[in-house]
This record gives C-alpha cells, sequence and structure tokens, in this order.
C-alpha cells in the first residue's frame, strides 16, 4: 500500500509541475542518442516556436552531457555516469534542470565560472564563447569548455547551487527558457 | 567523397571542387567524427584544380562541435593565405538568430577566404522532411 502511495505521488508530482521528460539514473551517449528523437517531438507542438524548441534542446543536450562527462556517481558494473534531468513546462515557456554528483575539488572553480556567467550579459557572453573557442579547452575539459557559456547564451536566467551529500557535492542546475 | 548524415552528424559531400555540410552535429565524440573529415577536406582541397567551393547549412550544433567548425575554417583560411581560391557559403534559416550569430562569429575571423551569410527560405514539404 506505501509502495502504491509513492507511485502515485511520482505520477501526480511529475504532473503538477508539468514535466514533460524526467530521465534519473545512468546516462550514456548511446541513451541520449534514443531519448533526442522523442523529446525534440515533446518539444515540437504547434504552439511551441520552433527557435525555442531549439534552445531548449540545445541546453538539455549540453546538461546531459555534463552529466555523462562529469558525474562523479558511476554504476558498478558499467562505470556509466549516474544524474538527473528533465524539462517542465514554466510559466512562459520551458525549465531545463539536472542533478548530478560533482569532484568536491572542482566546486570552487566550477562555482566561480558560473558567478560570472550569471552576470554577464549576451554581448560578454557571445565574447566569452568566441575567446573561449581560439584560446581551446582548459586542462580539466572533456569537452570544448565551452558547454556552460553555450548554455547561458541560451537561458533567459539560470540558478545553481551545490547541495553537500555525503560522499562529494550534488551540483543543481536550472535554466529557464522562452 | 560522402560522409552520409546519421542522427547526430551532419552531411557532408565532397566534390573535386566542392564541400556540403548540412545537417546536425553534437556527435558523441567529435574528434572521432571530424578526424576522418577533415584528412578528406585536406586531400579535396589539395587536388582542387579551381576556385573551392564551400557550403555549410547546419541547424544545430553543440558547443563541442563548434571546435570543430574553428579548427574547419582555420584551414581553409590557410589554405587560402597559400594561394587557394576559397569561397564559403553560411547557410542559415531567417528565423534563425542562433545559427546567424554563429556564422556571424566565424566570419570575424575569416579575411582570406570569400565568407558570405545566405539565407535560406524553405518550402513547407522541404522542412516536414527533416
Amino acid at each position: 500500500m506505501e509502495k502504491n502511495k509513492d507511485t502515485l505521488g511520482l505520477h501526480t508530482f511529475m504532473q503538477d509541475r508539468k514535466t514533460l521528460f524526467c530521465y534519473s539514473g545512468p546516462l550514456t551517449e548511446d541513451l541520449l542518442t534514443t531519448i533526442s528523437n522523442p523529446v525534440r517531438h515533446q518539444l515540437s507542438d504547434d504552439e511551441t516556436k520552433e527557435t525555442v524548441a531549439k534552445r531548449v534542446f540545445g541546453v538539455f543536450i549540453e546538461q546531459a552531457q555534463n552529466i555523462i562527462r562529469y558525474s562523479t556517481q558511476k554504476t558498478k558494473s558499467t562505470g556509466d555516469s549516474i544524474g538527473t534531468i528533465a524539462i517542465s513546462v514554466a510559466d512562459d515557456g520551458f525549465m531545463i534542470e539536472a542533478v548530478n554528483k560533482i569532484d568536491e575539488s572542482k566546486k570552487d572553480v566550477l562555482e566561480a565560472t558560473l558567478v560570472e556567467l550569471s552576470v554577464a550579459d549576451q554581448k560578454a557572453l557571445r565574447q566569452m564563447y568566441k575567446q573561449r573557442l581560439r584560446d581551446g579547452p582548459p586542462e580539466d575539459s572533456e569537452g570544448a569548455g565551452l558547454g556552460f557559456i553555450e548554455m547561458a547564451r541560451r537561458v533567459k536566467h539560470f540558478e545553481f547551487n551545490f547541495v553537500e551529500s555525503g560522499d562529494g557535492a550534488l551540483f543543481v542546475y536550472r535554466g529557464w527558457v522562452s | 567523397m560522402k560522409f552520409e548524415k546519421t542522427q547526430r552528424t551532419p552531411l557532408v559531400e565532397l566534390g573535386s571542387n566542392s564541400c556540403l555540410i548540412k545537417g546536425e552535429c553534437y556527435p558523441e565524440n567529435i574528434a572521432e567524427w571530424s578526424g576522418p573529415v577533415l584528412e578528406a577536406l585536406k586531400k579535396t582541397l589539395g587536388d582542387a584544380n579551381a576556385a573551392f567551393n564551400v557550403d555549410i547549412e547546419l541547424y544545430y550544433f553543440n558547443s563541442s562541435s563548434a571546435k570543430f567548425l574553428f579548427d574547419f575554417f582555420e584551414f581553409l583560411e590557410e589554405s587560402s593565405e597559400e594561394g587557394k581560391k576559397i569561397k564559403i557559403n553560411w547557410r542559415y534559416r531567417a528565423e534563425d538568430d542562433t545559427m546567424l550569430e554563429a556564422g556571424e562569429d566565424f566570419q570575424e575571423d575569416i579575411t582570406a577566404c570569400e565568407f558570405n551569410l545566405v539565407i535560406v527560405e524553405y518550402a513547407n514539404e522541404d522542412q516536414a522532411q527533416e
């Protein structure tokens, strides 16, 4: 009976917060390939402008690849990265959110980067993106080091925080697109 | 030479004096995909015997792929400085500010090649097929 309540609670919770898509668990590039089309389909109703849908999709891809590359919580058998990613309908657009465990020692650098990005205007972000492209990726980046700048350019605004959780910190990111 | 389009990589078509890149680019591993593409482009451009035309029409690329495009244009610039005549058409849809801005940003670093921003208009049937 208790479990039944949980299941119903999960359904009601997701419906009430207008979550269109949510995945929580091991995330791989193969899985990302598989879910890309359904996610895009969810965003492509007649009322959503194509440019908005593309921005949401862009932020979604960057967040998913951040989880795949940087989550420090891994499955025991295959070492796949674990995290949560979701897209919900927000007041005048969409909210994209992601949670994953990160290396505690990377927290300060990440925090400083995101604070810098959160106060930069579009013009400054564009300049930072170009500069990063010319300079090449930072040493500990597995991508081009551009992901968070790209996301900041596509969202209207974003929030983030770090939550202590035993053997590391949980990184929480929320971005709004409209 | 042709690299077929996949869900996460664009079509790349190399003719004797041309290169077309069309689609979306957010592969699992950009280096794995772009390595052979850049190799083939180098060979094609090396053998080219007339003005070389590059058409790029991307609808979406992720941040990792931006680095590939940067390297791609850098190579074209170097080739142009060495004497190749190269024309690049960056094609974007009228409403697509993201791709327009991306094109403008790449254009800023390009001086030796001719670089044009070209608006693409689509009939409805074309869009439905993508």
